[in-house]
């Protein structure tokens, strides 16, 4: 027997339900308040397309949760990296930081959402601090473990090289610690995108979170579908462009 | 340091006495040619956490080793080898006894001390090159220093030609080859090798032996190889240290006279084949 190349399975199983969503819905079985027809979505996609949704362009709603999304992201990394890396490497900044981020840690980032409204209001930086805190937090304990777990040989063999504790931190601690930082990064990220939109639903006027939580409240199922799908492949595509990033920069995971 | 140590110690000890015959004698221990001294050494590992038992590694082992001189540390498993080449690595210090490197006592890990791992060490995200010339490079050894005695080094391991590559690419041979690059390129005095060769098939560790012989003729480091290969100990070694079995000591110490480079002709010759039926019978007594 010939082998079944995987891509054709996956193919197969798109175009499976892309068959069975069309005989359901256009046969009658689920009304299209429940579930729209492909054709009736794709309709609605390309108004969406042209006219918008509430007078602000698609493109925008997108642009705008992206915004929020990566900024939050950026800075929370930005910290978390750095510090995730200090507390795994030394001892007494462990000791400093531990309680702290004991605590932090196991709180869902939606929890901080009261909080955040009452110091920081609605707008946007309420927004993109609460996408700091869960990003910073993933970030940074990854980093941590990355730290504290680098192989004792190569701290070894640094050191019988003659390297500092400084020059063991960048050129052997951090480039140690790659793979961690990476696996933090992504699931920064999609907690990031997450937690957008979440923060989205409640108190915004842009953005997707709002789009999909307005078009619901109006009965507007075909908009809330593609709202839902665009979130998926935008969550997606910035998965695969970190994963592409990981494979090119960390090459040697795994080998 | 736990109170029933000294207890311990003395049943080790007295496990021990019908060995200290062969040992060598403390007084010939520390003369000023020694480059390398293990003085009444013990190495007692606490457990960590809990009050569980301590292990006595090595106890009381004196050692000293002249310089240039190759030296094997021949033993058992779980004999305290990989303990004395820490120890004098700066790895771990003594729980007793001193450490001493031209007289003065080892506290920390120092470029002036190479090592050559048994496992994987080399940095996967460093290629060949910049995993050899790291050391010097961060020491502030000049480029055009660093640049000649890496092609040079490179050359005598044959990796001409590897430069750029990653170390995952490498075979099990080469990248110790590269270790051993790595470890002569700041031309150190005292070479330290824990079994660096023992993942390797037979063939390969003929020819890594040979080359480690060679690498000698050229630098002259102290050369300190562990390993339980008494063949291969033979073949490297002026002089070898059998060690008992945990807490290690020394108990027994064999010169190997014949000049070196030395070639595969010694493997079969009477001198080696004599030694080699004389450390296994002193060995299997060891493993029981
Ligand atoms: N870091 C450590 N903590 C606690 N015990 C240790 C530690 N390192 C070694 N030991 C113990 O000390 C004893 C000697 O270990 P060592 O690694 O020196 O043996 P070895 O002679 O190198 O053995 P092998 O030939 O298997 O490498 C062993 O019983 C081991 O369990
Ligand atoms: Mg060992």
């Amino acid at each position: 027997m010939k082998r079944i190349p995987p891509i054709l399975i996956s193919s197969a199983t798109i175009v499976a339900i892309f068959v069975v969503w069309f005989v359901v819905t256009n046969g009658g079985l689920v009304g299209p308040t429940y579930l729209p027809s492909p054709q009736a979505l794709f309709w609605s996609f390309m108004r969406l397309l042209t006219n918008g949704y509430q007078r602000t362009p698609l493109w925008e709603h997108i642009g705008i949760s992206l915004f929020r999304a990566l900024c939050g992201f950026l800075l929370g990394v930005a910290v978390g990296i750095p510090t995730g890396l200090v507390t795994g490497y030394n001892r007494l900044a462990d000791a400093a930081m531990s309680p702290v981020m004991a605590f932090i840690r196991p709180i869902p980032p939606i929890a901080f959402i009261p909080m955040v409204v009452l110091y920081f209001g609605l707008g946007e930086v309420g927004k993109i601090v609460l996408i700091f805190i869960t990003s910073f937090n993933y970030a940074h304990v990854n980093a941590h473990a990355g730290a504290a777990h680098v192989p004792i040989a190569y701290i070894r063999a640094a050191k019988t090289l003659g390297l500092t504790p400084g020059q063991i931190f960048r050129k052997v601690v951090f480039p140690a610690a790659l793979p961690h930082i990476f696996t933090g990064l992504k699931v920064a990220m999609a907690l990031s995108w997450a937690v957008v939109v979440a923060a989205e639903l409640v108190g915004a006027q842009k953005g997707l979170g709002f789009m999909i939580s307005d078009a619901a409240q109006v009965f507007q199922i075909p908009v809330v579908f593609i709202g839902i799908a665009l979130i998926g492949f935008i969550g997606l595509a910035l998965n695969m462009v970190l994963s592409a990033a990981e494979s090119s920069i960390v090459h040697w995971k795994g080998r | 340091m736990s109170s029933s140590l000294p207890k311990i110690a003395k049943i080790m000890y007295r496990k021990s006495a019908p060995y200290l015959a062969h040992v060598q004698s403390r007084s010939n221990v520390g003369r000023a040619e020694d480059k390398v001294v293990l003085k009444d050494v013990s190495k007692n590992y606490l457990k960590s956490g809990s009050s569980g038992d301590a292990t006595l590694a090595v106890k009381s082992l004196n050692i000293a080793i002249k310089k240039a001189e190759i030296v094997s540390i021949l033993g058992p498993t779980g004999c305290g080898k990989s303990t004395a080449m820490n120890m004098i690595a700066g790895f771990e210090l003594p729980s007793q006894g001193e450490v001493l490197l031209d007289g003065k006592p080892i506290l920390a890990p120092g470029p002036d001390r190479a090592v050559v791992f048994q496992q994987a060490s080399l940095f996967p995200w460093l290629t060949v090159f910049e995993n050899v010339v790291l050391g010097v490079k961060c020491r502030g050894v000049s480029p055009d220093t660093y640049y000649n005695r890496a092609e040079h080094l490179l050359d005598a391991v044959k990796l001409k030609g590897f430069e750029k590559h990653y170390p995952y690419q490498l075979s099990g041979g080469m990248q110790q080859r590269v270790q051993i690059a790595r470890a002569l390129i700041s031309e150190p005095e005292v070479l330290l090798m824990d079994e660096p060769f023992g993942a390797l098939d037979s063939q390969t560790r003929l020819m890594m032996q040979e080359l480690v012989l060679q690498l000698w003729v050229e630098y002259q480091p102290t050369i300190i190889f562990i390993t339980h290969d008494v063949a291969e100990a033979i073949f490297v070694s002026d002089r070898i240290l059998l060690m008992s079995s945990r807490p290690g000591k020394v108990k027994l110490a064999v010169s190997v006279d014949e000049s070196k480079p030395r070639g595969q002709e010694f493997l079969t010759s009477a001198k080696f084949v004599e030694l080699q039926a004389s450390l296994l019978t002193a060995l299997k007594q060891e493993v029981h």
